[in-house]
C-alpha cells in the first residue's frame, strides 16, 4: 500500500474531468455487448417456465430440432448425457441447475436453450419445444415460505460461502445474528420502548444494456464475452463447471446496478455453445431481464429502547430478505448488511437477526446498496417517530446518537473517517433547513422535509488477503499500459484509474493506455460491486506504479550512472534535475532495457486495525462510507401524489479523485432510488406470474420526476485509500427512502411504514388519520 | 421488399422482409450499431432516431415506413474528433455515464432544439421526459440540453 501520500504530487487527482470515453459514447462509437459479433456465430433463445413452481413431466424437442436452421437444443437430457459438465452452479450458493432437471422454481426459470442460425429461427423453435409441467403449490412471499407445511423451493442446501447457514427442512437458506453488549440490560435501562415494522417490495434494476453474451467453446478452452460485473468469479465458475480454462472478456457495460453481479446465463449458454460447437450469442429481451434478477422484497421489525433524553440504549432489528428461487446472491447480500443494520449510531446494546428465505420469485441480486437502503429507511423512519414522541428536534436526536471517529461499531470496528455530523450539516444546509418551509395556500398541497443518515460497508474478507491486483507495463512505444479488472459500467472507473495511475507514476494521460476487465489480459479482481473499485483497484494501481517507478529508477541509474533517488520520472521521461539532456526518453529506456518492463501491484485488505489507542480492532469493512440525505416533498392531499422537490445527498468520499464525477454519482443514486421510493414495484399474481413485466406497466423515473439535486461530498482524506479516496458509488441511493418517508410524515402528520408511496396508499393513510381524529 | 432511404445523408437501398423494424434495418442491415435497443416497445427511447427531422422510436416502426424518407442516426451527427455541439455539450456537462441512452438522448435533444431553439425549463423537461436514463438522475442531461441550446444559438 502507498506509504508516503504527502510526498505525492497530484496533477490529475482532484480534477473534475469528463470520462475518457465520453466522446465515443456521445457519438455512439462505444461497443456494448449487444453490438459485438464474432465469425460463424449462432443465436440462442431460452425456453422458460410459465409456472412459478412445477415438476417437469416431459420435454419434447423433436419438432424444434427438425426446424430448418436450428443447430441444437440443450435440455436436461443433453446435460445428463455430458459427464464433463458439472450440473449445478453458483459461486455463493450452489443451487442452480445448468438447465431445470426435475422441476422449475420461478416464472422464467430456464428449461432449455435453442440454438439456431438466426434469432428469428431460434424464437420460432422455442415455440416448438413441448414441455409438460405438473404444477406445484408455490410460495410467493416470505410469509408464505415461512408458514408451517409450506412447500419447499429446494429440498437440499449447498452453501459455498463459509458464512452461510441454512436451516434444513425450511425455506430459510441463511440465518445469522450479530450482537453487541447486553440487549436485555439495555431494554431494562430504557425509559421508552418503540416497536415498528417496515417493508419494501421487489423492484427491477432496469439497466438499459440488457444482459447479453457470446460463448465459444473450443476443444480445450472457453471464451466468453459478457456484460457481467464479476468476470473473475465467473471465470472460476466456468472452469469448475466445464473442466477447462476459460477467458472472460467484458466490454463497456451499459449499467448494472447489481443485476449483472452474479452468474445466471453464462454457464447456461456455454453449455449450449459446447453442444453447438460454434460461438453462440444470446441477448435477453427486456422482459427476460425482469425474470432474471430482481431486487428482493424486504421486511423488518425494529424494537428500540430510548432514555428520556433521547439516548438510544438498545436495539433489536429482525429482517427478512426474499432471495427468490436461487440464492445465487441474495443470501450473502443479506448477511453482509448485518454489519450496518443499526446505522451510524452509538447503540451500546444491539441484536440483529437476518433471515434469507427462498420463494418462487426470480432470483434476487444486489441493487445499489441493498438491503442497506431498506435498513436505513426502517431505522430512520423510526427515529422520527421517537423524536416526535419525546418532543426532541429530529436533527438534535440524531446528533445525540450519531457516531464519531473512534466509536466502536456493532462489529467491534474502530470507526474511521466517520464524519457523520458533517454529512448531516451539509444536507440540511443545502436545503435551507433552518428557514421555515412556506406552505402553499389552500391546504391541498402540503410540503414537508425529512432527513436520513446511513453507514455502508464494502466487501471485506474475513482474513488478511489481496482480492485484486493490477499491472502496469511500460512498452516499446513509451506508453504505460495499465491493466485492471474493474468493469467500466458507467461509473467512470477508467478515468478514475487513469487519474490515480498517472499521478502515481508522475505522468500525464497522454502517456497512459488502459486495458480493462479481461481475465486473459488483466490480473485478478473480485468484482465491480459494493463501491469497492476506487479503493481496491486504485490501491493496486498505486502499488504497481510504485514498484514500476522504483524498478525504472534502479535500472536507469545504471544506464545513466546516477543515484536512483536523484532520477525524476515525468512526461519527458527519466531525467536528472538540473542537468538537461542527461536523461532518457521512455522509448530509449525500454530499448536499452531489452524490452517492456512491468510490475504488478496488490491491495491487501482484512486483518486488524491498530487504533491510536494502541489496541487492535477487527476490520469488518475495509472502509465505511457515511452519508445523509435531506429531502423536501410536496404531497397532494386530494390525489395522494407525492413529489420529491429537493434532494440533498452527502457522503464521506475521502479524497475526491474526480469531484464532479462524484457529484453525478450522488445525483444518479438519488434519481434512481426515487423510483422505488415513490412508484416502482414488481407485482406477482397468486399463480406466481409477474403482472407488470414491461415498461408499459412498470414506470421508471423520467426527467419529469427529477428533483432539484444538491450533491455534497465530505472530503477528508482516508488513510489507506489511494490518494486518500474511498468508495461511494451506491451511497446516494441508500439514503433516499428514509428521508422521503420522513418528509411525507412531516408534511402530512402520517407516518407510512412501506414504500413505494403510491397515491392510493398515501390517501388511505390520510383517510385513516382523519378518521381517527374525527 | 425494397427500402430506399436517405440514411445520414447517403442514399441506401436494401431488400428486407416485411416484418423488419426500422431498428433492425439500421442495426443489422446497415450495421449502424450506435442506435440502441432496450424495451422494444417504444417507451425507453434508447432507439430514438430522427425521421425527416422528427424523433421516433425505431423499434416501433417498420423499415418500410422509412422508404422514401430521411433518417438521421447518431453516426450522422458527429464523430469523436468532430462532435456536433449537442454531443459536445453532453460530454462537457457530464450528461452521460454508461452512455447507453446517450445516442437517443442526443437525437431527442436535436429534435427539440430544431423545433424550439430557446426552450424553457418546463419545455425541456416535458420533451426530454420521453427518454429513459438509469444512471444520471437526468441532472447532467438537463444541463447538457441547456448548454447545447445556448451553444447552437450562439452559432
Amino acid at each position: 500500500m502507498c506509504a508516503a501520500e504527502n510526498a505525492r504530487v497530484t496533477r490529475l487527482v482532484g480534477q473534475s474531468m469528463p470520462t475518457l470515453e465520453a466522446a465515443d459514447k456521445a457519438t455512439g462509437r462505444v461497443e456494448y455487448m449487444g453490438d459485438i459479433t464474432v465469425p460463424n456465430m449462432a443465436h440462442a433463445k431460452i425456453v422458460r417456465s410459465p409456472f412459478a413452481h412445477a415438476t417437469i413431466v416431459s420435454i419434447d424437442a423433436i419438432d424444434a430440432r427438425a426446424l430448418p436452421g436450428v443447430v441444437c437444443v440443450f435440455t436436461r437430457d443433453e446435460l445428463a448425457a455430458d459427464p464433463d459438465i458439472q450440473p449445478i452452479y453458483g459461486f455463493v450458493y450452489r443451487d442452480a441447475p445448468v438447465v431445470a432437471t426435475d422441476k422449475v422454481r420461478h416464472e422464467g426459470d430456464i428449461v432449455a436453450i435453442v440454438v439456431a442460425e438466426t434469432e428469428a429461427i431460434a424464437e420460432q423453435a422455442v415455440e416448438l419445444v413441448d414441455v409438460e409441467y405438473d404444477e406445484l403449490p408455490s410460495v410467493m412471499d416470505v410469509e408464505a415460505a415461512l408458514a408451517d407445511n409450506a412447500p419447499h423451493v429446494h429440498e437440499e442446501f449447498f452453501p459455498i460461502a463459509p458464512e452461510l447457514n441454512p436451516v434444513p427442512g425450511t425455506n430459510i437458506c441463511h440465518q445469522a445474528q450479530i450482537k453487541k453488549g447486553d440487549i436485555d440490560a439495555g431494554f431494562a435501562e430504557a425509559d421508552f420502548i418503540y416497536e415498528d415494522s417496515y417493508s419494501a417490495p421487489p423492484v427491477q434494476h432496469a439497466a438499459l444494456d440488457r444482459h447479453a453474451m457470446i460463448s465459444h467453446v473450443e476443444s480445450n478452452a472457453i471464451t466468453v464475452w459478457t456484460n457481467c460485473q464479476s468476470p473473475f468469479p465467473l471465470q472460476r465458475e466456468l472452469q469448475r463447471i466445464f473442466g477447462m480454462p476459460a477467458r472472460v472478456i467484458v466490454p463497456y457495460v451499459g449499467g448494472g446496478f447489481g443485476s449483472k453481479s452474479r452468474d445466471r446465463i453464462e454457464v447456461v449458454i456455454t453449455a449450449a455453445a459446447k453442444l453447438a460447437r460454434r460461438p453462440v450469442r444470446y441477448v435477453m429481451t427486456q422482459e427476460e431481464t425482469f425474470q432474471t434478477f430482481i431486487r428482493p422484497a424486504y421486511s423488518a421489525w425494529i424494537k428500540t429502547g430510548v432514555k428520556r433524553d433521547g439516548t438510544i440504549v438498545a436495539r433489536h432489528h429482525v429482517f427478512t430478505v426474499d432471495v427468490g428461487a436461487y440464492a445465487i446472491s441474495g443470501a450473502r447480500s443479506a448477511n453482509n448488511t448485518l454489519k450496518v443494520a443499526t446505522g451510524p449510531y452509538k447503540i451500546p446494546n444491539a441484536v440483529v437477526d437476518c433471515y434469507a428465505v427462498y420463494t418462487n420469485k426470480p432470483p434476487s441480486a444486489p441493487y445499489r446498496g441493498l438491503p442497506t437502503t431498506q435498513h436505513t429507511m426502517s431505522y430512520e423512519s423510526q427515529f422520527d417517530r421517537i423524536a416526535k414522541d419525546l418532543g426532541i428536534d429530529r436533527l438534535e436526536l440524531r446528533r445525540r446518537n450519531l457516531v464519531h471517529e473512534g466509536d466502536i461499531h456493532l462489529t467491534g470496528d474502530w470507526l474511521r473517517n466517520a464524519h457523520t455530523h458533517e454529512c448531516l450539516d451539509q444536507v440540511t444546509e443545502a436545503i435551507s433547513w433552518d428557514k421555515p418551509l412556506l406552505q402553499p395556500p389552500g391546504g391541498k398541497i402540503v410540503r414537508g422535509r425529512g432527513v436520513s443518515s446511513t453507514i455502508k460497508y464494502t466487501l471485506t474478507p474475513p482474513r488478511e488477503m489481496s482480492e485484486n491486483s493490477a499491472e502496469i507495463a511500460l512498452g516499446e512505444d513509451g506508453i504505460f499500459e495499465a491493466r485492471f479488472g474493474t468493469v467500466n459500467i458507467g461509473q467512470g472507473s477508467d478515468t478514475t484509474m487513469a487519474q490515480i495511475t498517472g499521478d502515481a507514476l508522475g505522468v500525464g494521460l497522454d502517456l497512459l493506455r488502459l486495458v480493462h476487465s479481461d481475465t486473459g489480459r488483466t490480473p485478478v479482481d473480485s468484482s465491480t460491486t459494493a463501491s469497492r473499485s476506487t479503493y481496491h483497484m486504485g490501491n493496486a494501481l498505486v502499488d504497481a506504479a510504485d514498484k514500476l517507478t522504483q524498478q525504472i529508477r534502479e535500472t536507469a541509474s545504471l544506464m545513466l550512472e546516477r543515484n536512483a533517488a536523484q532520477l525524476v520520472i515525468s512526461d519527458e521521461g527519466i531525467s536528472v534535475p538540473g542537468q538537461p539532456g542527461q536523461g532518457l526518453s521512455f522509448e530509449e529506456f525500454v530499448r536499452r532495457s531489452g524490452g517492456p518492463v512491468a510490475a504488478t501491484g496488490e491491495c491487501l485488505v482484512g486483518g486488524t486495525y491498530k487504533a491510536p489507542d494502541g489496541k487492535e480492532y477487527p476490520i469488518a469493512s475495509t472502509f465505511w462510507t457515511f452519508a445523509s440525505c435531506a429531502a423536501e416533498v410536496e404531497v397532494d392531499t386530494e390525489t395522494g401524489q407525492v413529489r420529491l422537490v429537493k434532494a440533498a445527498a452527502s457522503a464521506t468520499t475521502g479524497t475526491a479523485i474526480n469531484p464532479h464525477s462524484i457529484e453525478t454519482q450522488l445525483e444518479g443514486g438519488v434519481g434512481q432510488e426515487l423510483g422505488p421510493t415513490l412508484f416502482e414495484q414488481m407485482v406477482w399474481n397468486n399463480d406466481g406470474q409477474l403482472i407488470n413485466p414491461t415498461l408499459m406497466d412498470y414506470p421508471l423515473p423520467t426527467m419529469q420526476t427529477m428533483p432539484q439535486y444538491e450533491p455534497r461530498f465530505v472530503e477528508h482524506p482516508f488513510d489507506g485509500g489511494p490518494f486518500g479516496a474511498k468508495g461511494m458509488g451506491e451511497i446516494g441511493a441508500v439514503v433516499v427512502p428514509g428521508a422521503v418517508l420522513n418528509a411525507v410524515a412531516d408534511a402530512t402528520g402520517v407516518m407510512l411504514h412501506e414504500v413505494p408511496l403510491l397515491p392510493h396508499k398515501v390517501l388511505e393513510a390520510l383517510d385513516a388519520q382523519s378518521g381517527a381524529q374525527a | 421488399m425494397n427500402v430506399q432511404s436517405t440514411i445520414n445523408g447517403q442514399a441506401q437501398a436494401r431488400d428486407v422482409e416485411a416484418p423488419v423494424t426500422l431498428l433492425e434495418f439500421i442495426r443489422d442491415h446497415l450495421g449502424l450499431k450506435g442506435t440502441k435497443e432496450y424495451c422494444h416497445s417504444g417507451i425507453c427511447g434508447a432507439c430514438t432516431v430522427l425521421l425527416d427531422g422528427n424523433a421516433v422510436s425505431a423499434c416501433s416502426l417498420l423499415a418500410i415506413q422509412a422508404d422514401g424518407h430521411e433518417v438521421l442516426t447518431v453516426e450522422g451527427l458527429g464523430t469523436s474528433d468532430d462532435m456536433h455541439p449537442i454531443q459536445q455539450a453532453f460530454v462537457d456537462n457530464f450528461g452521460l455515464q454508461c452512455g447507453y441512452c446517450t445516442p437517443g438522448m442526443v437525437l431527442l435533444t436535436k429534435s427539440l432544439l430544431d423545433e424550439n431553439p430557446d426552450p424553457s425549463r418546463e419545455e425541456i423537461i416535458r420533451y426530454m421526459g420521453g427518454n429513459i436514463c438509469r444512471c444520471t438522475g437526468y441532472a447532467g442531461i438537463f444541463v447538457s440540453v441547456e448548454a447545447a441550446a445556448a451553444a447552437l444559438r450562439a452559432k
